[in-house]
């Protein structure tokens, strides 16, 4: 085998529920304070599901250039806004700044972004619902009237891949690029992408983002229509788990090559070891019932990390707190690492569910449990389901068994995304 | 791993498109450029600044699975998807079986995302029957609130339905970036399987936005062209008095294979999928800029990737949108990179006879590469009648032309900024 280039992370962001900042989040999440609570963007007295994560920070102190907001949806501040401390904690702007004139132009074409992104919301449509209502639905009338009811900005606000313009733009990276929209596992994909073009040598650098709100009552109604919504509350592995609930926000984190990181005297924070990706070809919500998906995953990963089972310290499970997905999530995980599993944890009973930006949040808090050496506990377990026990979750605070995280996403289409992650030396 | 790189065949094509449901069709109308612009059949437009539009005509829904639960969940693009992907897999004589299905993986450039006019309209008479949102109107059991339409609409269902139809396992992705997503797409696959994710892989790309909501948006941003009265001059890329493009809609798919084993299978191959090159321009959300710089890198990464210089390329599938900005960046910076061999690359835009298929796009191009390469014909760019100054490259104007192509270069370039180019190699041309 030829040396692949080590990977190592330079910088990270976020904002959730939990927090604007990954060290105010991974307090949370450490100190077992949950950020679900009554949902505010609209009053949920009437509905059956009335949780939420919700992010406090406002779209100016999100995105303080203000004529950006007429140009993008508030999921996109979320995007811009964690990667904007990603690039600033990489120090990779001031770096640049002390290049010879000559030498600019050729890093920002080494410097590339990819964003996972929820893709658009159900609520942007209604921009378009007054007019629907005057012209009583008419379509005739409703081509007539558009352009005096509706924002000429509309198409633009709600472009899916609208993160990974406008961090582009206002970074100028301009090397390769992607915005991945598949579900759930767009984050997680971002990241082990990005990875991927460094080691394929098309990057020095790359920034990893993923974005996403489906907390918007269309959505609700139809996840719980579905089965997946709780309406008490979001409890991973318990025995009266009743399904998942809400988050929003974004992650971001800087990846580069050891090397370049050494040269340029960065902070590594993590590091990248390996990716696994596979479908279970199961259709758009069912799941394979064994649990192969996530096994299939998370053993592409360890090969590809050049690790065993064995070196595996955390895991940092998806665990929605849906029946379907933890169960099989714990079969698949007991498949790969049979009785030897290491500690796992999860974190949406946290900051809830952030859909595309769930692997990376997750990712990015795994970080700061791995430099801490702490497995937070899942806060909101009770009593582990019988029937996966044994299995080790705990609601209490624990030791990892070594400095490496595997982190599991799964999401819509039959999705399943494992990640290995290992501590920044310090 | 060590030693030269994997190269990837490509051995099935598939498409769905307005001048025709199958690859024989419509690569003989862009050979002939005919137009598959008209005006707009499939809702009643009438009253938008833009009455026309690139339709996909007379597909057959209920054909684009046997399975009719899968069929429920799938869009107006999903069967597109779902009809051009079956008929990529059976060009090459191969299908996901049990034992490789976790070799097989899945790449697509996924289009529009959204709810259906109808569907909004729903919401709008119980959440706003006066224009004022309100939560609530979702709780009146008269609500219909289908779970199968939610299903349809989210942003990887595609891809959820092409793994399950056709039982492919492995690395599974779905990109979106407006219009250089199909490309991107296809770049992705190749990549994945130089790394050595997957042996086979299914790529291509779906939309369909000649919708109310989807029309609307780009109505609403002037990038139509307004020629309703002469729908099938509208598309006319590098011509001095286009005004905007024309929205089309449909699928186009590729299977890609590992080089050696499609050799051993005694596959066909219609060419090398050589090199991939991907850039954003960081410059405007709408525009491309003017000097080209963004595309120049793709195509630049793009060439240098397969190892080609300006003068071995002698066919490009232009992204040619026919609007103002687009063709002008385009041909700057094909200039750029081509340098003295400008003029002998035959560039022509085949939007100018199916539309602009947006996330389709450059998947649907790929496939016309790879046409071009085996049958010896760089497909004409309808409708130039006075080539704008600005884009005075070697444009295949008037009718189609027979030239031997060694290897093609097919670009997208999106909204957004994120620019795709892909180099197609000739059969014969890999050593």
């Amino acid at each position: 085998m030829a040396k692949q280039p080590e990977i190592v992370i330079t910088g990270a962001g976020a904002v959730c529920g939990a927090g604007a900042t990954v060290e105010g989040i991974w307090q949370k999440v450490r100190e077992g304070q949950t950020a679900l609570r009554p949902i505010e963007q609209w009053d949920p007295a009437n509905w059956p599901v009335k949780l939420a994560a919700e992010v406090a920070e406002n779209n100016r102190t999100l995105v303080p250039d203000r004529k950006l907001h007429k140009s993008i949806s508030r999921t996109d501040m979320f995007g811009l806004y964690a990667a904007d401390h990603a690039v600033e904690e990489s120090g990779l702007l001031e770096h640049r700044a002390g290049l010879p004139d000559g030498e600019v132009a050729a890093f920002n074409d080494r410097s590339g972004i990819i964003a996972g992104s929820g893709g658009g919301t159900f609520a942007s449509n209604y921009d378009y619902l007054p007019l629907i209502a005057e012209v009583e639905g008419k379509l005739p009338e409703f081509g007539r009237e558009l352009s005096n009811m509706v924002t000429p900005m509309w198409l633009l606000k709600n472009l899916p891949n609208n993160v990974l313009c406008h961090v582009g733009i206002k970074h100028q990276f301009k090397g390769t690029n992607a915005c991945i929209t598949n579900q759930c596992a767009g984050g997680s994909l971002a990241i082990s992408e990005s990875a991927e073009m460094i080691r394929a040598g098309e990057a020095d650098r790359m920034v990893a983002i993923g974005h996403d709100t489906s907390l918007e009552p269309e959505s609700v109604y139809y996840y719980h229509r579905c089965g997946l919504m709780s309406e008490d509350g979001l409890r991973p592995f318990d025995k009266d788990r009743s399904g998942t609930l809400f988050g929003e926000g974004a992650a971001a984190v800087v990846l580069e090559t050891r090397q370049g990181a050494e040269a340029r005297g960065a902070k590594v924070i993590g590091e990248y070891l390996g990716s696994g990706c596979v479908s279970e070809a199961s259709g758009i919500l069912d799941l394979r019932e064994d649990g192969d998906g996530v096994a299939r995953a998370v053993d592409l990963a360890l090969a590809d990390a050049g690790i065993t089972a064995g070196e595996v310290g955390m895991i940092c499970a998806h665990g929605n707190g849906t029946p379907g997905s933890d169960a099989t999530e714990a079969l698949g995980i007991r498949k790969v690492f049979g009785e030897a599993i290491p500690p796992v944890t999860g974190f949406k009973w946290c900051y809830g569910h952030l859909i595309a930006a769930s692997g990376i949040i997750d990712a990015v808090v795994a970080l700061s449990a791995l430099r801490d050496g702490v497995v937070p506990g899942i806060a909101s377990l009770e009593a582990i389901d019988p029937a996966i026990a044994p299995f080790p979750v705990s609601a209490d605070r624990r030791d990892p068994a070594g400095d490496v995280a595997l982190v599991i996403c799964r999401g819509f289409g039959g999705m399943n995304v494992a990640l290995v992650i290992r501590a920044g030396s310090a | 791993m060590s030693g030269p790189r994997r190269k990837v065949a490509i051995t099935g094509l598939g498409m769905v498109t307005p001048v025709g449901n199958d690859v024989a069709t419509t690569w003989e109308n862009l050979q002939a450029g005919r137009s598959g612009c008209g005006s707009i059949e499939h809702f009643d437009a009438s009253g938008f600044s833009t009455t026309i539009g690139a339709e996909v005509r007379g597909f057959d829904f209920s054909s684009a699975s046997a399975d009719r639960k899968l069929l429920k969940y799938a869009s107006r693009s999903h069967a597109f998807a779902l009809a051009a992907a079956r008929q990529a897999l059976d060009d090459a004589g191969i299908a996901p079986g049990g034992a490789d299905a976790a070799r097989w993986g899945l790449a697509v450039g996924a289009g529009m995302m959204s709810v259906g006019y109808d569907e909004l309209r729903e919401v709008g008479r119980q959440c706003a029957p006066d224009g004022e949102f309100s939560a609530d109107g979702f709780l009146d059991p008269s609500f219909p609130g289908d779970p199968v339409a939610f299903c349809r609409c989210q942003s990887n269902s595609g891809l959820g339905l092409l793994a399950r139809e056709f039982g492919i396992e492995g690395y599974s992705t779905s990109v979106h970036t407006a219009c250089a997503s199909g490309g991107q797409a296809i770049g992705t696959a190749m990549k994945v399987m130089r790394r050595g994710h997957c042996d086979f892989m299914l790529a291509g790309g779906f939309d369909s936005m000649l919708n109310p909501i989807g029309i609307s948006g780009f109505c609403l941003l002037g990038a139509l062209s307004t020629d309703n009265d002469d729908p099938q001059r509208a598309s006319r890329p590098f011509d001095v008095t286009r005004n905007g493009f024309v929205l089309g809609e449909g699928a186009g798919f590729l299977v890609l294979e590992d080089w050696d084993a499609a050799r051993a299978r005694g596959a066909t191959i219609y060419a090398e999928l050589a090199g991939d090159g991907n850039s954003l321009s960081c410059y405007r959300i709408t525009d491309s800029p003017p000097d080209g710089n963004g595309p120049i890198q793709a195509i630049n990464q793009a060439m240098a990737d397969a190892g080609l210089g300006p003068e071995s390329v002698d066919y490009v599938n232009a992204h040619g949108t026919s609007t103002l900005m687009n063709d002008k960046s385009e041909c700057a910076g094909l200039k750029a990179v081509m340098g003295s061999s400008i003029d002998q690359v035959h560039v022509s835009s085949t939007k100018s006879c199916m539309g602009h298929l947006i996330a389709a796009a450059g998947a649907v191009e790929a496939a016309v590469c790879a046409l071009a390469i085996r049958d010896g014909v760089a497909p004409v760019s309808a409708n130039v009648r006075e080539l704008d100054p600005e884009c005075d490259v070697n444009v295949v104007t008037g009718e189609s032309r027979r030239v031997r192509i060694r290897a093609a270069l097919s670009n997208s370039l999106g909204f957004g900024g994120s620019n795709s180019s892909l180099v197609f190699r000739h059969p014969e041309e890999v050593s």
